[in-house]
């Protein structure tokens, strides 16, 4: 269970404080529960999903989490550039305690990746593809309560997105994933629930669908607002 | 995961897990960039021995001039290399913080103790070739010696924490501190014999806990070197706890802006 409570957030920006990019924004992300993150550019997805997983804190409210959360995984974030990729698993390892259990996970990261010999290549090598490998591979091997994934699924190339969602439906009950993703067809592929962003608020949509019809009712009426406006 | 962690434990694993890393990168992010990692402060230590030896003196305040020289260098390195690294240590460790155990100060901190161990190694380096000269390294009060060659790294870790906050919200102010490291080289005595400076200035120069770090390592090591009278270890430490304690509350007040950037 996820709860976030009048969370407010703005950043400090070269001159003087920015905007309020979350105003009050409140929801209950249940456990087991894949949710969708839907909103505009610069609606505050990112920041939500950093500060859901403890990265970054709210200016004003609370976010508490009853279980554990991977970190959030975007492109290139948390991978060391000069360093190989069995390099960059042991350094999680360590961060996460499990420096005893390295050749489990890395067994399970050279399967779930299949990046074979550039494994053992530095990260600088790899293609954005290979990266969101070894990076989705790297946290399902440390089993979190809750998955955090910043617009990764949608690099991977087919045959990679499904082996993700296999192992997601095969942990169904103890791993749960929060998305953020521009492609509709990957958030429907995993999602069930979803938030919408909108003006600094959230809402939550017990049916992924329904928040993507909310969202597209949005981007409408902008557009029609627009077309006035001419 | 089973149980949560105390963060001490946490912390612990994060220092192990970051030493590591940082050690790897510092030996081999570049072709030989172990040997340059050495290679760097020995040839500066060799070329201004043969310099200060050859062209000048000697002794200086009676003490063999290689060994002053040793001294002085390795030491002031020591403070100028953690102070810089720890400084640029969040700047290039950006990428982790999506890991929300490591924090900017982890990242500050571990790089300090590798740039310790890194000028251990050059001393020792350092320490042998004199030995091969006939050079009596010998030191009359080791503990002293250690306590002053700790103190000059603790002013580091604590300018490093300071310059790296710094850095981070003026990136300005950065540069400017940067600029003045090579002027304080030259007013910490570590290529000028400070006790040759008349008064008043000599006193202005013992402002600096660097100077007087230099002078206490040098009169640990000879019983008879005449050291800048007013030297004094109390006045590094501190100094040093003063900026590590500034640095980390700094660290502590700004951490969303320093993250979030």
């Amino acid at each position: 269970m996820i709860v976030a409570e009048n969370v407010f957030k703005r950043y400090r920006l070269d001159h003087g404080v920015g905007d309020w990019v979350l105003k009050d924004a409140n929801f209950k992300i249940p456990r087991g529960v894949n949710v969708g993150l839907v909103g505009k550019n610069g609606a505050g997805k990112s920041t939500l999903l950093r500060m859901i997983a403890g990265v970054d804190e709210p200016t004003r409210g609370s976010i508490t989490r009853d279980c554990s959360v991977s970190w959030p995984m975007g492109i290139g974030s948390g991978l060391q550039g000069s360093l190989t990729g069995r390099q960059n698993m042991r350094f999680v390892a360590r961060i996460y305690d499990r420096a005893d259990d390295m050749d489990e996970i890395a067994a399970f990261l050279e399967d779930f990746s299949e990046l074979g010999k550039a494994l053992d290549e530095p990260v600088k090598t790899y293609s954005t593809g290979m990266r969101a490998r070894l990076q989705f591979g790297l946290s399902l091997a440390f089993r979190f309560d809750v998955y955090i994934s910043d617009e990764m699924t949608a690099v991977g190339d087919k045959p990679f997105r499904q082996k993700a969602k296999a192992e997601f439906k095969k942990m169904v009950d103890r791993g749960s994933l929060i998305m953020v993703s521009h492609g509709e067809r990957t958030l429907k592929d995993f999602c069930e629930a979803g938030i919408l962003l909108h003006e600094g608020k959230a809402y939550w949509f017990d049916k992924l669908s329904d928040a993507l019809k909310e969202y597209h009712k949005g981007i409408g009426i902008a557009a029609k607002r627009r077309k006035a406006v001419r | 995961m089973a149980s949560r962690r105390t963060p001490l434990q946490v912390t612990l694993s994060v220092w192990k897990a970051l030493l590591l890393r940082e050690a790897l990168t510092r030996l081999f992010s570049q072709r030989a960039s172990w040997f340059w990692l050495v290679a760097e402060p020995m040839a500066h230590i060799a070329i201004m021995s043969v310099l200060f030896t050859v062209i000048r003196q000697r002794t200086v305040g009676n003490m063999d001039a290689e060994l002053w020289l040793v001294l002085g260098l390795t030491g002031f390195f020591l403070f100028r290399r953690a102070a810089i690294q720890g400084g640029a240590g969040i700047s290039s460790n950006r990428s982790l913080f999506v890991y929300r155990q490591i924090t900017p100060v982890d990242a500050v901190l571990v790089r300090s103790v590798i740039e310790l161990l890194v000028m251990v190694l050059v001393m020792i380096i350092a320490f042998t070739a004199l030995l091969m000269f006939g050079i009596d390294i010998t030191p009359y009060d080791p503990i002293g010696a250690v306590v002053a060659f700790l103190g000059l790294w603790f002013l580091g870790v604590g300018f490093g924490l300071i310059l790296s906050v710094a850095a981070e919200l003026v990136p300005e102010l950065g540069s400017v501190i940067k600029m003045m490291m090579r002027p304080v080289y030259l007013l910490s005595g570590v290529i000028i014999p400070l006790s040759a400076i008349p008064e008043p200035y000599r006193s202005y120069l013992m402002y600096n806990p660097v100077s007087n770090g230099l002078e206490a390592m040098r009169a640990a090591f000879s019983e008879f070197y005449h050291e800048v009278p007013s030297t004094s270890l109390s006045y590094v430490y501190i100094c040093a706890l003063f900026m590590i304690v500034v640095g980390l509350m700094g660290h502590r007040v700004f951490r969303r802006e320093i993250i979030a950037k």
